[in-house]
């Protein structure tokens, strides 16, 4: 059922939906939620090692890309931006703001996840080496996971947008992908402060 | 209140707060490291 559908709706929702929530929204809320109790167990081990047991961060003998990695969060930050550039355009029935924001996000997403494993070929250290490098790994691998699912979400939008499936009357099929997105962006800039900066 | 998984601008909206925050901390990181 549409959401304006449900804001003029009397009397109790339909069986195994919400009268507040539209389900679509309210699936990738729960996702959400999911994936933040996994990111906060990888935090949990990083905290861990470098609290508790007190390592060295990084490792003796390795150094994090800080600045290709600082670079490449303002690629990912950028990506949020054409996002949203992009679900504005068609709320606005701006189909080419639609189509060029939705491929440009793709494009920059892909150069962000083609960065990332160009780093971990380069880096000079590998998961099993050391604790932090598990943990390295673990934390900006997860993070690339996310990266690849949101780039396979944002490529069946894409094309989509080209074929012509969304409106201003229709574009929850931009929404939903455009909020797992920017949670994605949330998660790496958290992943980034503390992995490379703390 | 801002929820951020109510629609895709107040997400984005969180993020550019998270940003902000971020930024705040690698400020005061690096300021300290720097004295």
């Amino acid at each position: 059922m549409e959401a304006h559908a449900l804001e003029h709706h009397h009397g109790p929702p339909e069986a195994h939906r919400s009268s507040r929530v539209d389900a679509r929204t309210l699936g990738m809320l729960l996702f959400i939620i999911s994936e933040v109790m996994i990111f906060g167990a990888f935090f949990t081990a990083y905290f861990f090692i470098r609290v508790v047991g007190g390592a060295e961060w990084p490792a003796e003998g390795t150094e994090l890309p800080k600045l290709i990695a600082g670079v490449n969060t303002a690629i990912l930050i950028s990506s949020s931006l054409t996002m949203h550039w992009a679900l504005e355009s068609v709320k606005s029935d701006n189909r080419w703001g639609l189509r060029a924001g939705m491929l440009t996000t793709f494009l920059l997403g892909a150069t962000f996840l083609f960065v990332q494993i160009n780093e971990y070929v380069h880096i000079g250290f590998s998961p099993q080496d050391h604790a932090q490098g598990t943990i390295f790994y673990g934390l900006t691998g997860l993070h690339g996971a996310h990266v690849f699912v949101g780039l396979t979400l944002l490529a069946m939008v894409t094309v989509r947008a080209f074929r012509g499936h969304f409106s201003s009357q229709m574009h929850m099929g931009v929404e939903v992908p455009g909020i797992y997105w920017h949670f994605v962006d949330i998660m790496w800039v958290i992943v980034f402060t503390t992995v490379y900066i703390l | 209140m801002i929820n951020p998984l109510r629609s895709e601008r107040e997400a984005f909206r969180v993020l550019v707060y998270v940003l902000a925050v971020a930024a705040f901390v690698i400020a005061v990181v690096v300021l300290i490291r720097a004295l």
